[in-house]
């Protein structure tokens, strides 16, 4: 049998295999470019990868989920970027994210398309111009597909993958799909395309930074505790709570207008400690307000100096739950004691309005930024900043 | 409630407490210890948070929580918006009960302002409030089940369950607002959308499906030795430092403590109706599961009781039309208003100095206070249990960050 390849009479193709093929049952053969047939394959078994950070990303999961199921169209979801072939960047990304998601994305291997899902990875919504959102995640991702919605629903997120299965096709075909850059785009977004790596980030900051995180403060193990919930618990009569009794006694006038009473900074942990022992067992909030110097309208109000509130919330467990709340004044600069110690959940909170507002608390075990990176240097929620403050650097 | 088998009664000692602040080289000098980053993106994180873990071996020695990943900068955000153009922006914090989030900042408002809100819209409020209960709850078994990953025949079966059930009540707020999440339907003073004819009935068939299939869920999960061996002493929380660290919700009740914010300090309309509060002994992940299924149960039967009883009485909206945004004026005072979300008590401090834009707006996230807790209870799990801890805690990193 020879095995030269020949064209029979219809011009069909009559190597031996080729015609065993068509002979067997059920069998159909075809003939294709590998372009077609690598399009095919692409946009038949579209992995995701999830960038998922916020709403969208529950969208996201809802895409994948019974109702719609995207399976039909071989896409999975897959939680590696080394085995995707799409990004799906769903969600508000800030700029802390933002380097993470740039290293996730060259991790993925070519060829790879990205689609941003939702107005906050489109453009940044409403969030764009604070002072720590991306406006956009094509500032530093090549995106293929926008999806627009806040948030789209599934079916709008399946329409963009279509969309993107047709521009692959083109693609193969040798289509340029890829438009021209909109110089007037790029003046817009300019101003605001954050720095991709901080200059000024030594090798120090990092070990500094990690030496931080590890700090050591207290001793090992703390004291035994004694633990008044357990078994069966006759909640519901708990806590009789008298918090004007304690006010009284520690004398601070309760009676305050528009606001909780005025305690003074060295009271405050003692107000605290007796609270507790009194019943308000529960931590429920640390509010720190920035306060700018006011100049009095004539004969209206006092003028007041900058100055700082914290407002502390506890609460009685069981029922007829009460809130006690009152406030501390400081001058800029002073710290308050720290409740960490007496309430463990003080310690987050605290280190959250030392974060954004900048008060300080004094005996912090570990005082921290909580939201924005280490390197930060402003405290965003001082009123004298404005809304649209310059951009956090990357890290 | 819950069929005996599963109620577990067991005494809790806790003897010492972990001190997370402790430096990782007070560890013994022979371990070989590795640092693992475990996020920010990783599916099973539940959002874009991170944990650094010091491992011996399997064993977490220490665990260092990482948040602000998805920080959108609310808080200054809301210090520049009219107080009618705030709704639609928290309706994004927590982003698997948005309804939650519009009530909150709403009630607050309204308190500083005297408005009384119609006992209709506070029906309406409180229907959406527990179908906003059934829904989160739901996508938290899902994304729990799976967490625990292919122990439980395949991982996401229980994940496209309850996805399943959880599309009918979002077609239900659909029908109601337009949309299936981010509604904006609460105002100042009331609700912008009435429900629409024939909305009843339709509630009530949905319901009486979910509740027919959380056998199933159960069947699936409780009645699973693989997820009772991974779930059952596995994060233990001491009720003590639970109440310390502000721990609310289905996470408080499941350390045994009797506490809900719906019956001990009412909103909307709680005090004409009876909550029933489900409690676990415990602390660990299989208590936290039983409170979540029992309160599936009872929002199922609130949410039926309430849209048959829902008073005609009144309009949806307070008697004061809503002129344009921005000549809301809320007088100068400070309030604090708190409610029961599904993942605790969802407080707002709002202090006001008589213009027309909050001067500060602090969002009290039950979430962050429930991620505070991990440097306690993750110290001596393995890593598949870290897993586990974190799903059970059912954080929402977009009110964490905010």
């Amino acid at each position: 049998m020879s095995t030269k390849r020949t064209l029979d009479d219809d011009g069909n193709f009559e190597h031996p295999i080729y015609k065993t093929l068509l002979a067997t049952p059920g069998l159909s053969v075809g003939v294709a470019s590998l372009d077609d047939l690598m399009a095919w394959g692409l946009t038949n078994a579209l992995w995701v990868f999830p960038m998922a950070t916020s709403c969208c990303g529950i969208e996201l999961m809802a895409t994948a989920a019974s109702r719609v199921d995207i399976d039909r169209m071989g896409t999975i979801v897959r939680g590696t970027p080394r085995q995707a072939d799409v990004m799906v960047v769903a969600g508000t990304i800030t700029v802390k994210m933002a380097p993470r998601v740039k290293l996730l994305w060259d991790q993925m291997p070519e060829p790879k398309w990205c689609i941003a899902m939702g107005s906050c990875a489109i453009s940044g919504d409403f969030y764009r111009n604070l002072y720590s959102v991306v406006p956009g995640i094509d500032t530093f991702l090549p995106v293929d597909v926008y999806v627009p919605g806040c948030p789209p629903n599934p079916e709008a997120l399946m329409h963009g993958l279509l969309r993107l299965q047709e521009k692959i096709q083109r693609q193969r075909k040798g289509e340029k799909v890829v438009p021209e850059t909109n110089p007037a785009l790029i003046e817009v977004t300019k101003p605001s395309v954050p720095r991709l790596c901080d200059s000024t980030r030594t090798q120090a900051m990092d070990a500094a930074q990690l030496a931080s995180a590890t700090n050591a403060t207290t001793d090992e193990v703390s004291e035994p505790l004694v633990v008044e919930f357990t078994g069966a618990l006759p909640a519901r009569e708990l806590l009789a709570a008298d918090f004007e009794g304690v006010l009284k006694e520690l004398g601070v006038d309760a009676a305050v207008k528009d606001g909780p009473p005025l305690v003074p900074a060295a009271r405050h942990v003692e107000l605290a400690t007796k609270l507790k022992a009194l019943g308000y067992r529960q931590y429920v909030s640390v509010i720190a307000t920035h306060w700018v110097a006011k100049t009095g309208r004539k004969g209206k109000d006092e003028s007041e100096p900058e100055h700082f509130e914290v407002t502390t919330l506890l609460r009685t467990v069981g029922a007829s739950s009460r809130v006690a709340a009152w406030c501390v004044r400081l001058a800029p600069g002073e710290a308050l004691p720290s409740l960490a110690k007496l309430f463990a959940g003080a310690d987050w909170q605290e280190r959250e309005q030392w974060d954004l507002v900048g008060v300080p608390f004094a005996d912090h075990p570990d005082l921290r930024r909580l939201m924005m990176p280490e390197n930060y240097t402003l405290h965003p929620l001082r009123r004298d900043l404005a809304a649209d403050l310059p951009l956090a650097p990357w890290r | 409630m819950l069929r005996g088998r599963h109620a577990v009664t067991r005494t809790l000692t806790v003897t010492r407490r972990i001190d997370p602040h402790v430096a990782i080289d007070r560890y013994d000098p022979e371990a070989e210890l590795m640092l693992l980053h475990f996020g920010p993106q990783h599916p099973s994180t539940h959002g874009v948070f991170r944990m650094d873990l010091w491992l011996d071996g399997e064993i977490v020695v220490k665990a260092v929580p990482q948040v602000g990943y998805l920080h959108r900068a609310v808080e200054k955000l809301c210090e520049r918006l009219s107080y009618s153009q705030i709704t639609p922006i928290v309706d994004k914090n927590d982003y698997v009960a948005p309804m939650t989030n519009e009530q909150a900042v709403n009630m607050a408002f309204e308190k500083l302002l005297g408005l009384e809100v119609p006992r209709r819209a506070r029906w309406i409020r409180t229907i959406f409030a527990e179908l906003q209960r059934i829904a989160s709850h739901l996508l938290w078994l899902g994304t729990f089940a799976m967490d625990l990953g292919g122990a439980l025949g395949g991982g996401a079966t229980v994940f496209l369950h309850c996805f399943r059930e959880r599309e009918s009540i979002l077609d239900l707020f659909e029908e109601v607002t337009g949309a299936r999440f981010h509604y904006n339907t609460h105002t100042i003073g009331g609700n912008r959308h009435d429900i629409p004819a024939g909305w009843a009935a339709k509630v009530k068939a949905a319901l009486a499906v979910i509740e027919a299939r959380i056998p199933e869920y159960e069947c699936m999960t409780l009645d699973n030795k693989i997820f009772l061996e991974r779930t059952r002493g596995v994060g233990v929380l001491a009720p003590d430092l639970a109440l310390d660290l502000g721990i609310t919700g289905p996470l408080l009740r499941a350390c045994g403590i009797d506490h809900d914010l719906r019956r001990d300090a009412p909103f909307h309309a709680y005090d004409e109706v009876t909550v029933n509060v489900a409690t676990a002994q415990g602390g660990d992940c299989l208590a936290r599961m039983i409170v979540r299924m029992a309160e599936l149960r009872e929002s199922i039967r609130l949410a039926r009781s309430m849209v048959d009883g829902l008073p005609e009485d009144s309009g949806i909206n307070s008697g004061k039309p809503i002129k344009l945004p921005v000549s809301i004026k809320v007088p100068a005072g400070q309030a604090y208003v708190a409610l029961e979300t599904p993942r605790g008590e969802l407080g707002t401090y709002l202090i006001a100095d008589g213009s027309q834009f909050p001067y500060r707006l602090k969002i009290r996230p039950p979430s962050l206070h429930a991620l505070s807790a991990l440097p306690y209870i993750l110290p001596g799990v393995t890593i598949s249990d870290a897993v586990a801890i974190l799903g059970s805690l059912d954080p929402i990193m977009g009110e964490v960050d905010r």
